[in-house]
């Protein structure tokens, strides 16, 4: 751990970081402090975070899937091999 | 003037997702909605002669998609006579039960809704395409498919404070560009 995240102050980056991780539940005890204090004091930090927040609302009501690996293997072999195709014939 | 091109070998990283979820809120099947992908694929690649240019590469797989998600229902329309009708009350006790099923219940999401919250994701993935590709890579796995912090490290070869960094950065651009319609 760098010195400068051992205080309780901190910069506006690490609290984008700080901030970020809380999106996504992995802000460990500390960091959610440290976070707190700066969003006390730091105007631009707060509406940063609201609109962090605001965006992980909406990804949340998008529900967003992505299709799984294996089957974007096969598409991919499948296409490359139509290809190779249409090239020898 | 004609400028846009295809890149067949590029279709599946570039516009799988966003097709997959076009799909599925249609379709309402993983395996129905990646049949009709891999159809859409064929089906661009056998007409790619046909393209001429006029539209973006993605515009026109997903008119070729809207075709084969037509053809789907078709398919299954003709099924229809096969249907059978259930008869669910037939005692004299449960007769009063019907009703109650019929009631709409407020909590079961409309097929507006469906529609409303497929447009918010395709409003995503429309700004995570104009965002660095290996940013928008990195941001789908942990949003999207929620891997764990420590696979997508090994994944990408990254640390991972370069992961928050990155993922800050994701987020910093795609909330910049959706602000105008979404928040």
């Amino acid at each position: 751990m760098s010195e400068k995240s051992k205080s309780l102050f901190v910069d506006c980056s690490e609290a984008a970081t700080c901030c970020t991780k809380a999106q996504y539940d992995e802000a460990g005890f500390f960091e959610k402090i440290k976070l707190t204090i700066h969003l006390a004091f730091c105007r631009t930090c707060r509406t940063f975070s609201s609109r962090n927040s605001k965006l992980t609302h909406k990804l949340k009501e998008a529900n967003l899937e992505c299709c799984s690996e294996e089957k974007k293997k096969e598409w991919r072999e499948n296409i490359s091999k139509l290809q190779s195709e249409e090239h020898t014939s | 003037m004609p400028s846009n091109q295809l890149e067949p070998n590029k279709w599946v990283d570039r516009y799988s997702d966003y097709l997959f979820n076009y799909t599925i809120v249609r379709v309402n099947d993983r395996e129905v909605a990646n049949d009709l992908i891999s159809e859409t694929f064929l089906a661009g690649l056998k007409s790619a002669k046909n393209f001429k240019g006029e539209a973006s590469e993605r515009t026109w797989l997903i008119s070729i998609l809207k075709r084969k998600i037509i053809d789907h229902y078709r398919r299954n329309n003709s099924r229809k006579g096969q249907a059978e009708v259930k008869i669910n009350y037939t005692g004299e006790d449960s007769e009063g039960e019907w009703l109650e099923e019929q009631v709409p219940d407020q909590f079961v999401r409309t097929a507006e809704d469906d529609m409303e919250n497929n447009e918010l994701g395709l409003a995503i993935l429309d700004c995570l395409d104009s965002i660095n590709e290996k940013q928008a890579a990195i941001f789908k796995r942990k949003t999207i498919d929620g891997v764990d912090t420590e696979a997508i490290c090994n994944e990408f070869d990254i640390t991972p404070s370069n992961l928050w960094v990155i993922i800050h950065r994701a987020r910093t651009a795609l909330a910049a560009c959706m602000e105008k319609n979404w928040f």
